[in-house]
């Protein structure tokens, strides 16, 4: 039977696989909702998109994990972590320190604790993916651009071949794992730092 | 076994193409070769990093191209058919924006109007969620309440809003921003007036504008004061000059806050006649406070911010409070201070004289 859970699952797991359809039919449903809610709580529109994309990038993370469970529908996950997001920045700017204003009941205290967590482990893989990035920076012509071609364009081993010109795809393959021999030199050498 | 090889056995493992066979050789061999394991680890480790941060940032940019195409048609409409100048139009099609998209949505916040759907303003009354500070505070009043008998009201729902509010006469009447007590979601159910010694006192409203955004309350006990004395602070009858330095004091938190500033401009929020716009830090709480200048004078009453960059401030001048005052129902006897007692003061005794007349409105709920 055709259920909202089902339907739920469905939607998350067209979500993982970064499918269009499904991210816009949670954009769609939900962004309205975490957008009056910040502006009601002192944000701006420009807020609420920032607010609403970087909780989208924390369910897209948490849901590639193959055994991800969320123990509660989209729309509520996504308005906790907006919320908690919102609250931290608030903290950081310190206009409110440490003060949470709220007219919604929704989320109990534990849950609250869980939302936290997602959003801690969020902030260590952007700090994780900038030392990737500033790595990526440093390692220089072709190999950068060779390598954000494959893994951030996902483009294939052929396209890159034409475009790189190489004379096939194993040679752009050969050099895709010298690059990545360097890539790793210095990755690990900024984290040792 | 060379580089390039272990590289392409990494991929291969993350990709799932290693046979059964073949997966149980590098089970076997990462356990016995700990040089290749380490390298092996790290290979992996690097690339399903790149993969992650691939897709995510593919996923990213195909947020921001979805937000903007849902926010794109809607901006066109709204160019067609108003006219407005260049410098709002912006804005403008940010909040035509989000009132279409609220429609779909929330009632309740197309029926708040149309301030409330603009991204630029925000009312600065403070909603709050039962705080464990404020929680212990009523604790120790209902106690001092029970063995000092000093306080017999103690609010019993829970704080919705918080706001701050000026005594306008010694014997109870007050005045806050309007919103403070009607947020667009209905009146609180009670509103109360928490004085600077901590004391609960229950009051109601007598008049509002909400067009003005100002409420005149009165404390319900009955020969009640604020003070002895009478209110020491006069208000001004016409708006003051631009540049005038102002300050407030108001309850952004617990304690009482004091900001400076001056005004800016002549008029407020979209060149509002009612309202001045101001250079004065305000936060959420301090919706109600009395905008002061340097001789003790009350010029306004501060009711919004600007966000994201909160850098102006704005506040419903005092000629729309006088007008509000000599609209009150029949059988409110008004007495205005006449005399300004602050005049001569210096900054320091006029704020402590006005903390005995500023105090912090909580509005509940149940």
């Amino acid at each position: 039977m055709y259920s909202a859970t089902n339907n739920e699952q469905q939607l998350l797991r067209a979500l993982a696989k970064g499918e269009r359809v499904a991210t816009e039919q949670i954009y769609k449903q939900q962004f309205p909702i975490i957008n009056s809610w910040l502006i009601k709580n002192g944000g701006s529109a420009d807020d609420a998109s920032d607010l609403f994309q970087e909780a989208m990038v924390v369910l897209f993370s948490k849901v590639q994990n193959a055994d991800f469970t969320l123990t509660c529908a989209i729309g509520t996950y996504l308005f906790s972590i907006s919320k908690h997001l919102w609250y931290k920045r608030l903290q950081q700017q310190q206009k409110e320190p440490g003060r949470l204003y709220d007219n919604t009941e929704d989320d109990g205290g534990d849950v609250g604790i869980a939302y936290e967590e997602d959003i801690n482990v969020h902030h260590e893989r952007e700090a994780h993916f900038n030392q990737l990035d500033a790595a990526l920076d440093q390692i220089g012509e072709p190999c950068r651009s060779l390598l954000q071609a494959y893994y951030h364009k996902d483009k294939s081993m052929q396209e890159i071949a034409a475009d790189f010109g190489y004379t096939n795809p194993e040679n752009a393959k050969t050099q895709k794992y010298k690059c990545l021999s360097r890539l790793r030199k210095l990755f690990y050498s900024v984290q040792a730092k | 076994m060379n580089t390039n090889n272990i590289w392409e056995l990494a991929e291969a493992y993350l990709a799932g193409r290693l046979s059964l066979k073949e997966q149980g050789e590098l089970k076997s061999r990462r356990e016995t070769d700990e040089v290749f394991a380490s390298e092996f680890n790290d290979n992996l480790n690097l690339i399903s990093s790149l993969h992650s941060n691939g897709s995510q940032k593919r996923f990213r940019a195909m947020l921001s191209d979805i937000h903007q195409q849902q926010a794109a048609p809607v901006t066109t409409k709204i160019k067609r058919t108003i006219q407005l100048p260049a410098h709002f139009w912006r804005t403008s099609a940010v909040a035509a924006t989000v009132a279409l998209l609220t429609s779909f949505i929330s009632y309740s916040i197309m029926s708040g109007g149309a301030k409330r759907n603009d991204a630029n303003y925000t009312t600065i009354s403070n909603t709050v969620r039962a705080i464990a500070n404020d929680q212990n505070k009523l604790k120790k009043i209902v106690q001092d309440s029970v063995i000092n008998k000093k306080s017999p009201i103690v609010p019993t729902s829970d704080v919705r809003r918080t706001g701050t509010g000026f005594a306008l006469t010694n014997d109870g009447y007050f005045v806050t921003a309007y919103h403070v007590i009607n947020d667009g979601n209905g009146e609180g159910d009670s509103v109360y007036i928490q004085s600077n010694d901590g004391i609960y006192y229950k009051a109601f409203v007598v008049n509002y504008s909400a067009e003005s955004d100002l409420a005149i309350l009165k404390v319900e006990k009955k020969n009640f004061q604020f003070t002895k004395g009478e209110v020491p602070y006069t208000f001004a009858g016409k708006k003051a000059m631009l540049g005038a330095q102002i300050y407030t004091v108001g309850y952004p938190q617990e304690d009482i806050v004091y900001s400076e500033g001056y005004i800016s401009a002549r008029n407020g929020y979209r060149g509002n006649s009612k309202q001045y716009t101001m250079e004065l830090p305000a936060g959420h709480g301090q919706s109600g406070s009395p905008v002061i200048d340097a001789r003790g004078n009350v010029l306004g009453v501060l009711t919004a911010i600007s966000t994201p960059k909160e850098s102006n401030t704005y506040a419903v001048s005092t000629d729309e409070l006088l007008d509000l005052i000599e609209k009150m129902p029949p059988g409110n006897k008004m007495h205005l201070p006449k005399s300004n007692k602050l005049s001569r003061l210096s900054r320091e005794e006029q704020i402590s004289k006005m903390e005995n007349y500023t105090f912090s409105v909580k509005v509940y709920k149940k």
